[in-house]
């Protein structure tokens, strides 16, 4: 190792956030899906997979095509794929979630399990076990820093993601804190059985806070293939649980706190990938998110009060 | 990964049965051919599959074996430890007696502890970690070199003609890939070239960008990659897309059309190690045209070992003139044998006792040509 340099600080940091951006963007699916009904959506890593897949096909298509316009690409796929991915989101909680309401919380959970293997096999059967890539559609960047030496290299694509998540993260925010649904939403998560006495229709309710989980998921999952340009149908799993890891540690049922676990848990990647090595880079994700629980056993932005029943 | 190997079983166990279908003659010599047929590394056990196919056809195209056909078994490992040794029970419990496979080092090496204690003969066309011969096996054999051929092949090239300043060698911390990922690092250091970097990345991780950074604040002008393609095209990729050029290398575990299909132009000068092509060799023509009118490939590194194992099988079962595996695994250690990857003899250990690597430099098309 030789020393310490400021610019490869920086290029990691910027590594850290990109990588960060598609965590959180997971993260908030898990979390809003534990605030309104307490439980965890063991279904979103393949939705999110889904969304990668959609968006992967759609960009191909668009090649095919000849669509060449960077922004009528990322518009016609988000939509798509937004689509595509959210109906899945919708389906899953009809299926999976509304049915056994009222039953004990592990019923659920193992039916979710049972969705994920199914749509696991179901996108494995439909488009083949292989890995599916395609070349980037979005080249070049920034370079700072001497000519000799090393220079921070920022690509447009990182720019792209950065953008996207805050875009998207902004709008969920405002719709949570300023719309009538969004109230409503927040009216659930306080108080699910108060809610639905005093005239909100927490059914429907749930169901849109599932398919906007999917409609973050599919904005991740088509960033996730414009950037790397390679899905397979088991990329839902690891991405889940790093995604739940990010919720986790920002503090599960809190929106900001997915946002802010996701950088953070990217970050702590980046940066342990930098100066250990490697190897270490889940090993210390994990420990990171191990003594945040210790001392605040809610996470980063987590309330106190999480109990729920 | 339990989740993974969990949903894999299902299909795969449906694979089996599939198989099964197909065994309705009593009177053939079945031969199952193990590898994996889906997941990330498919590609690998097309090449495996393709070779034993046309063998079995075209020896039951001049008679069979002492009357009898031959008959392939496909069956889907899917390159995964655990779902090897289910597949192996599965073999045992078919009464098959003889293997063609498995193909992942880290796969094969659980299998071949049961074909030995159930007496199977197993001959694995692509398995290169020495550890599975090591065993004292008397059922395994290998028509394919191991890696302490092919790492030293990489690291006296690294050290005698790249001479780089900076060598960083990765792998993706499986049997295979760090096994020739540390041979490479025995020989270069043997060399005097002490790597600045020795690091393993996570099978099925996306990101390098962190990795990338690293290396090229270090200054790294070589890396050795020890593992397969898709991690090692997202690698290439992400490598160029930084600024960062080092020239990569990488194991025949590497050398295949996906890598050009994931990194696109970033897999244009990427050194590979294969087996010696077979399908340039003057003495393979009719067979390369075989392969050539049924539209396959017959260059893969596995094809023509795949082949030669499935031919051995058949030639010891001719030689010996009996079908029992302990037997014949004893009169292949005995005697040698004229196979499309040349005459071959095995060591006590199964191991062949000639096998050769070849540099390859590999192109943006998915074309390569032997490095001088």
């Amino acid at each position: 190792m030789s020393g310490f340099s400021l610019l490869e600080f920086i290029q990691q940091i910027i590594n850290g956030l990109t990588l960060g951006s598609i965590y959180a963007l997971i993260a908030i699916g898990y979390t809003m899906v534990y605030g309104i009904i307490g439980m965890i959506n063991f279904a979103h890593g393949e939705i999110y997979m889904i969304g990668a897949y959609v968006g992967l096909l759609v960009i191909t298509a668009l090649g095919l095509f000849g669509v060449g316009n960077i922004s009528a690409i990322l518009l016609v796929t988000l939509a798509i794929s937004i689509l595509v991915t959210g109906s899945y989101g919708w389906t899953v909680e009809r299926l999976a979630y509304r049915p056994l309401r009222g039953s004990p919380r592990l019923v659920p959970l193992i039916s979710a399990i049972g969705v994920s293997i199914f749509l696991q096999n179901y996108v494995q059967l439909g488009q083949g076990a292989r890995d599916v890539s395609m070349q980037p559609v979005l080249t070049g960047g920034w370079r700072f820093g001497p000519a000799d030496g090393f220079q921070v290299y920022l690509s447009y694509m990182q720019v792209l993601i950065a953008v996207v998540t805050v875009a998207f993260m902004t709008g969920l925010t405002l719709f949570i804190a300023r719309s009538r649904m969004g109230r409503a939403c927040r009216a659930c998560s306080e108080d699910r059985a108060m809610a639905n006495l005093l005239g909100i229709d927490t059914d429907r309710v749930i169901a849109l806070t599932f398919v906007l989980g999917a409609t973050l998921a599919a904005v991740a999952g088509v960033l996730v293939s414009m950037y790397y340009g390679l899905v397979n149908p088991f990329i839902g799993f690891i991405a889940g649980l790093k995604a739940f890891t990010a919720a986790v540690l920002g503090g599960i049922g809190s929106i900001p706190g997915a946002m802010l676990g996701g950088v953070v848990l990217g970050l702590a990647e980046s940066f342990a990938s930098a100066y250990l090595q490697t190897e270490y880079k889940d090993v210390v994700a994990f420990a990171l998110l191990i003594l945040v629980l210790l001392v605040r056993p809610t996470g980063l932005l987590g309330r106190p009060d999480v109990e729920k029943v | 990964m339990n989740k993974i190997s969990r949903n894999v079983l299902s299909v795969a166990v449906g694979a089996v049965i599939l198989g099964l279908g197909g065994l309705a003659h009593a009177d053939t010599i079945k031969i199952a051919v193990a590898g994996p047929i889906t997941g990330p590394v498919a590609q690998y056990g097309d090449m495996q599959m393709s070779g034993a196919k046309m063998a079995v056809e075209q020896i039951n195209a001049k008679g069979g074996v002492n009357g009898k056909k031959l008959e392939a078994v496909l069956i889907d490992d899917v390159c995964e430890p655990k779902q090897a040794v289910a597949i192996a029970n599965q073999i045992v419990n078919q009464k098959i007696k003889y293997v063609v496979g498995h193909l992942c080092s880290g796969s094969t090496q659980p299998a071949s502890k049961l074909y030995e204690e159930e007496g199977i003969l197993m001959i694995t066309p692509a398995a290169t970690n020495p550890a599975i011969t090591q065993q004292g096996y008397k059922m395994v054999f290998r028509t394919i070199g191991t890696d302490d051929q092919q790492g030293p092949t990489a690291g006296k090239y690294i050290a005698g003609t790249i001479k780089p300043k900076k060598l960083a060698i990765i792998h993706d911390k499986q049997q295979y890939g760090e096994g020739i990922a540390k041979e490479v690092d025995k020989t270069v250091k043997a060399a005097g070239i002490t790597p600045v970097l020795f690091e393993g990345v996570n099978k099925g991780q996306t990101d390098f960008s962190a990795l990338i950074t690293k290396m090229k604040k270090e200054g790294v002008d070589f890396v050795y990659y020890g593992g397969y393609h898709p991690e090692l095209g997202l690698l290439l990729r992400q490598s160029r897309e930084q600024g960062f050029d080092a020239k990569y290398m990488g194991p025949e575990g590497v050398g295949n059309k996906d890598i050009s299909a994931i990194a696109g132009p970033a897999s244009e000068g990427l050194l590979v190690t294969l087996p010696a092509d077979f399908s340039t060799d003057p003495a393979n023509a009719a067979l390369v045209k075989a392969f050539q009118d049924k539209k396959q490939d017959p260059t893969g590194p596995f094809v023509m070992p795949a082949y030669a194992a499935v031919q051995i099988i058949a030639d010891a079962i001719k030689g010996a003139k009996t079908e029992d595996a302990v037997k014949l695994a004893d009169y292949i250690h005995k005697n040698s044998f004229q196979t499309p990857i040349g005459k071959v003899a095995f060591k006590d250990n199964g191991d062949l006792k000639e096998f050769q690597f070849v540099i390859f430099t590999w192109h943006a098309d998915a074309t390569k040509t032997p490095v001088k």
